[in-house]
């Protein structure tokens, strides 16, 4: 293996980029209403020299309205759910930790869900609600996961799995409370769903806002990159080179919680993009952190535009949720590429 | 060398700054709402059932339905040729399946919405999204949601719905022709007393209704009313309730109105195989009645199901009106057909 570079890094990042733009592009161009390359590009031009008038209505609603704002929402939850994996497969020493089987997503829907039922009208109250709910779980799960002072992977996945059940058991209790309408919205944030619009009016704004959270989350992990990579070989050889173990744990916590409660809050529980495209990643650059957190970063959100995309078309005009797709187009890739190395 | 990689580099940051601001741009432009749709015809405010105030143009002629109710009504308005797009689940009636479809009624496709073009799209509290309502508010489009619970809110809505589609006459003569048909049901059965009926949604797990509902209200024009009191819409119950609560008539759904008569016999064979239901007085008299599926949608269709649902369940009454001199008859072939089908001597209807 060649020795990681800042120079490896960063090219390994743009050739990501540029998978990631070309899914993009595609996303931009499939779906119900037929648009051709040609006129989306024009409608961008036009749009960006400020000539919006000359373009048609409905180019303009497909375009920015609809199309857009989905694939922005869509790179922000891919980004999230895969580098918060990544994050919690390092901190529990374990392959099998995501934010979906260490119960993190379920305690998020709870969160939302009592907010939904509390105060369905506030805004940003179902995103404070969820981080809140993925924080309290993740602490939760990791004092249930420790024997003897020390974290204990079987004991801790166990820990997760039960609280994964414990916090649906509550949701299903939850669900015969709430009647018709809210029923439906919650069945569905449950399958993890991205067509559900913002909050406010200022699209814009409120993308920026989740982005800005986000780079502020994956920095401050990215940050401890090749602390974890020493962690990863051993907590006691780790403290002996120097490493504030404890601090680096803290931090990748909050950060992973933070992450899994952004993602959660505004796409529902969306499963396995968190688990797979990190494996996939370490499969194809290795396993140094401080290539795998951008890689899986990248590589999340191509997932998520990619299923998205798919669950747009696949059953035209009728759409599926992006949480089923994942799912069914996860598990066969994971398992082909896993099958694969082995030989 | 070095003074071509700094000019290189100096041109490559000229073109990142000029693609950002592109963006920046384009993205802020997107956030605005689109006024020119809206600007270009004149549009009155209207608040709809959910009390959402939505600008609808003055005249109306692109209309997509999101619900089959929804297209029911259009077609019972003889508005069909405004109705530019429904769903995949719009069957009633059969020319509705030969729109074009938006998807399903819970994950249409908003971009197929907006490729048909409309000024008006209907939706409905009873089996929308409120996020598709929002979605589509979002993108200027005027989306008026009826939220029906009961039969006079169903007529009230498709008068409502005429008038935004420019068609008040249609709107009102249909509503006061089935009204007319209501009251004629209720003229002859409202002396009698209501009748204890299981409504059964789902089977399997039993689903059944709550009061909130307009199936509830339908069910009270009909002369019954639901064993089962809930405060949610569609309540799980267990069949252990069903037993103690011992509804007189089982009311079950068809699948497909066309196929009503033969499927009645074959359902309450089907309920008498079963465990828990075959010990039901219900089942053991033959008190199943198959409802048209019209009486799972609020719209005009409806009140053909009430109609058809108090005759099955007030035979007695209807007998009367046709023919005075066979009540007597009619109600003692049905007693001899009772006493015939049941053995148990608490039975309240062999007792009489």
């Amino acid at each position: 293996m060649r020795p990681l570079t800042p120079r490896r890094i960063l090219w390994t990042c743009a050739g990501l980029f540029g998978v990631l733009f070309v899914m993009v592009v595609i996303s931009l161009r499939m779906g119900a209403y037929p648009i051709s390359v040609r006129d989306i590009v024009d409608t961008l031009y036009k749009a960006a020299m400020g000539r919006r008038e000359e373009v048609p209505v409905e180019f303009w609603q497909v375009v920015f309205g609809l199309r857009l704002p989905r694939i922005a929402l869509g790179i922000l939850v891919g980004a999230s759910l895969s580098t918060a994996g990544a994050g919690f497969q390092a901190l529990l020493r374990n392959p099998l930790a995501d934010p979906y089987v260490l119960g993190v997503s379920s305690g998020a829907a709870l969160g939302a869900i009592i907010s939904l039922i509390v105060a369905p009208h506030v805004v940003g109250a179902i995103q404070i609600a969820a981080f809140i709910g993925a924080a309290s779980t993740i602490t939760g799960v990791y004092f249930l996961g420790r024997r003897g002072g020390q974290l204990d992977s079987p004991t801790l996945l166990l820990a997760g799995i039960v609280a994964a059940s414990f916090l649906s058991a509550i949701i299903m209790f939850l669900l015969t409370m709430v009647t018709g309408s809210e029923l439906r919205s919650i069945a569905f944030w449950l399958m993890g769903d991205l067509t559900a619009p913002p909050p406010t009016t200022n699209v814009l704004g409120w993308l920026g806002f989740l982005f800005f959270v986000f780079i502020v989350a994956a920095g401050a992990m990215y940050t401890t990159s090749s602390d974890l990579n020493l962690i990863l070989t051993g907590e006691q050889e780790a403290r002996h080179l120097g490493v504030n173990v404890n601090r680096v744990k803290f931090v990748v916590y909050i950060a992973a919680s933070v992450l899994t409660g952004l993602a959660v809050s505004v796409s529902g529980a969306i499963g396995y993009v968190g688990l797979l495209v990190p494996h996939v990643m370490r499969m194809f650059f290795g396993t140094d952190y401080r290539l795998l957190i951008p890689t899986a970063a990248i590589g999340g959100a191509i997932a998520i535009v990619l299923a998205d995309t798919l669950a747009r078309t696949v059953v035209a005009p009728t759409e599926l949720p992006v949480g089923a797709m994942t799912a069914l187009a996860g598990a066969p890739v994971f398992i082909y590429l896993m099958r694969r190395r082995m030989r | 060398m070095l003074g071509g990689r700094t000019f290189t580099r100096a041109r490559r940051q000229i073109v990142c700054m000029i693609v950002a601001l592109a963006c920046c741009r384009a993205v802020s432009a997107a956030g605005a709402p689109s006024q020119a749709a809206s600007d270009k015809r004149a549009t009155r405010n209207v608040t709809d059932e959910t009390g959402r105030r939505v600008a609808i143009p003055f005249s109306v002629r692109h209309v997509v339905t999101l619900a089959p109710n929804l297209t029911e009504t259009i077609y019972a308005l003889g508005l069909e040729d405004k109705l530019a797009g429904d769903t995949s689940f719009c069957d009633t009636p059969p020319a509705a399946k030969l729109k074009p479809h938006v998807g399903s009624p819970q994950t249409p496709s908003l971009e197929a919405i907006v490729a048909l073009h409309p000024d008006l799209v209907l939706a409905t509290t009873s089996i929308n999204r409120a996020e598709t309502v929002d979605a589509l508010a979002r993108l200027g489009i005027a989306v008026y949601t009826s939220d029906p619970h009961t039969v006079r809110g169903m007529l009230d809505s498709v008068a409502g719905m005429a008038d935004l589609m420019g068609a008040s006459e249609q709107g009102a003569a249909l509503v006061a022709q089935l009204q007319a048909r209501l009251d004629a049901v209720h003229a002859r059965i409202a002396e009698l007393p209501l009748v204890h009926v299981l409504f059964v949604v789902w089977e399997d797990p039993l689903i059944t209704i709550g009061q909130n509902t307009f199936i509830a209200d339908a069910l009270r024009w009909a002369g019954a009313e639901s064993a089962i009191v809930a405060q949610q819409n569609w309540p799980q119950v267990s069949i252990e309730e069903v037993v103690r609560l011992q509804p007189e008539y089982i009311v079950l759904t068809s699948d497909h109105s066309e196929s009503d008569a033969a499927s009645k016999p074959s359902e309450l064979e089907n309920l008498r195989t079963r465990p828990a239901w075959k010990a039901l007085k219900a089942v053991e008299m033959g008190h199943v009645v198959v409802a048209s599926d019209e009486i799972d949608r609020p719209s005009p269709g409806l009140i053909g199901a009430i109609e058809q649902l108090a005759r099955e369940l007030h035979p007695e009454a209807f007998a009367l009106n046709a023919d005075g001199r066979n009540l007597v008859g009619a109600a003692r072939v049905q007693l001899e057909m009772v006493a015939s089908a049941c053995t148990k001597k608490e039975c309240v209807s062999c007792a009489l």
